[in-house]
């Protein structure tokens, strides 16, 4: 019998596509294209203790298939969050993930005290965001940071905890291993691959950071090798992103490991992409009459 | 705000670099002026739709103008769609600018000039005094069009190969005493901003502009376009997609 629904560290989820965080803000906006109910969750913006401004703009440049973004965890703060968005939210009938992000290890357990407070089924740990100065990378890179910071969100957390991993590290099985160590009920990856983009004329970077996080179509190859090393190195369930825009992407990061998957980049090319790929979904798993779970980690090496 | 197919009517080169595009659509919610529309390109390559002001539209044709200029490769491959091929567009988008006074002065800069005629059509029992500002005269647009519809129409370019010689900002600042406009509406680049606060200080009348800025999804989610402005509450940024285009020069941080 066909089926879309996936389980993700006891959390039940309609079908395997999430959006991605900072692609679709607290889901107000996409709210207003399609029920957001239709998803198999939300992730949210990253939240941090404090409102954070971000980074100046240009925030974003185009790039071959894809983009860079330099955003910079801009935020509302937690309190904020949890007065608004999380309320507006619980009323909608959606997995929500809270994607969290700090600048030291004790950012990240407040914040995971905090988000107790939320109507979050499940918690992201951002623990790679390549635009944010202090932390966030450095928590990313080295194995024994990603066991340390998981570690200590698990025990203040009362949620299901996904760390996010970064891809701009020497060996990703490595970290994946680690944040399994430390207790993680599951993982994500990949975040945005570092990059710059410049305009030859100013001989600037078109970023006013300098540097960004490149997403999109361009870097889903490398997404989907690293999402099956992860899947060889862990028992935890892997969430896979990086350049889905198709319901064939899902079905491919699927095959490679991935038991869930997020949609960042796709909703700016269009608002419904999100939604259409879980149409697409339902179409295909009924036309085969196939169980998705079925797909996880069928990849064939030749 | 939906997203839709448009059939393309017209795309031609109307000046130097410039091109002008009419879009037809099947249903069409109201416009205001100095909204945006969001262009998804042909070319999968590019995952960005391009943001455009929306030029002009006609509410009972069903059809939205697009005066763009080709700056990179986003605006090339529109040059290359053809009447007859459809686009999908979002639209309508941003705050708009709705004048609350009855005689309005207009500043346009350069391309900033293509927001103006749609702020002409969208408030029709409305007197304009139009200042439109280009670099020479193979740059001038929209000057015709802005005058069919009623308005007062000066043209200023930087060499004064058309109009009359020198920045467009000059020649405003010094009709504005005797055109005694309730409101001031400039669109224009940011070095015009910043010389509009200087010979426009101390007037009583609000003054806004539309800002333009690299977008990434054109709805109020992904937080790339924010710009800084200066409100009671102290400084902050806020989105130009969905909190603008349109905003008080006063607050805006140049």
């Amino acid at each position: 019998m066909s089926n879309l629904k996936v389980n993700i560290a006891g959390v039940e989820l309609k079908n395997p596509v999430i959006t991605a965080s900072g692609t679709f803000g607290f889901g107000k906006e996409y709210g207003e294209f399609y029920p957001i109910s239709a998803l198999g969750g939300i992730c949210t913006k990253g939240l941090t203790l404090r409102k954070r401004d971000g980074n100046p703009p240009p925030r974003v440049a185009e790039t071959y298939g894809g983009m860079l973004n330099s955003v910079g965890l801009q935020n509302p703060g937690i309190d904020h969050y949890l007065a608004e968005d999380d309320k507006r939210l619980a009323k909608e009938d959606v997995v929500v993930i809270a994607n969290i992000a700090g600048s030291t290890l004790d950012d990240y357990v407040a914040m995971g005290e905090r988000i107790n407070e939320s109507n979050a089924a499940m918690v992201e740990l951002n623990i790679s965001c390549p635009n944010v100065k202090q932390g966030g990378m450095a928590f990313g890179v080295l194995p024994k940071n990603v066991e340390e910071v998981t570690r200590a969100v698990k025990n203040v957390c009362k949620k299901p905890v996904i760390t996010k991993l970064s891809p701009n590290v020497s060996c990703i099985s490595d970290n994946a291993r680690a944040a399994e160590a430390g207790g993680a009920d599951a993982v994500s990856l990949i975040n945005t691959l570092s990059g710059m983009a410049v305009n030859y004329r100013t001989r600037r970077p078109i970023l006013a950071n300098n540097n960004g996080g490149l997403s999109g179509p361009c870097v889903k190859p490398v997404a989907l090798k690293m999402v099956w090393e992860c899947y060889n190195a862990v028992k935890i369930p892997i969430i896979g992103l990086g350049g889905i825009t198709t319901y064939t992407d899902v079905l491919e990061f699927m095959i490679c490991g991935a038991r869930a998957v997020q949609v960042g980049t796709a909703n700016f090319t269009d608002p419904t992409a999100a939604y259409d790929i879980v149409r697409d979904l339902e179409a295909y798993v009924k036309e085969n009459d196939i169980d998705i779970n079925d797909l996880v980690g069928t990849l064939i090496l030749n | 705000m939906k997203d839709r197919i448009a059939t393309v009517i017209k795309n031609a080169r109307v000046a130097d670099g410039v091109w002008y595009m009419t879009l037809a659509f099947d249903d069409f919610e109201e416009v205001k002026g100095a909204q945006f529309l969001d262009v998804k390109l042909p070319d999968r390559s590019k995952v960005l739709r391009r943001p455009f002001c929306i030029c002009d539209f006609d509410a009972e044709k069903k059809t939205a103008d697009v005066c763009y200029a080709v700056v990179g490769g986003g605006t090339q491959a529109l040059t290359e769609v053809k009447a007859g091929e459809k686009l999908n567009v979002l639209l309508p988008l941003g705050n708009g600018y709705v004048p609350a006074g009855k005689k309005i002065m207009l500043i346009g800069g350069g391309m900033g000039s293509a927001v103006l005629p749609a702020v002409v059509t969208a408030n029709p029992d409305k007197a304009f005094f139009v200042y439109l500002g280009f670099a020479n005269a193979g740059k001038v647009v929209l000057e015709k069009e802005l005058r069919a519809k009623g308005a007062d129409v000066t043209v200023a370019t930087d060499d004064g190969s058309y109009g009359k010689k020198g920045f467009v900002t000059t020649y405003a600042r010094e009709a504005f005493d005797e055109v005694k406009p309730d409101e001031i509406f400039v669109c224009g680049p940011e070095v015009m901003y910043k010389a509009v606060r200087k010979c426009f200080d101390g007037i009583k009348v609000p003054l806004y502009v539309s800002l333009e800025q690299r977008m990434g999804c054109g709805i109020g989610a992904c937080l790339v376009c924010n710009c800084k402005v200066k409100r009671a509450d102290g400084e902050g940024y806020v989105r130009v997609c969905k909190d603008g285009p349109v905003f008080l020069l006063d607050e805006v941080v140049l």
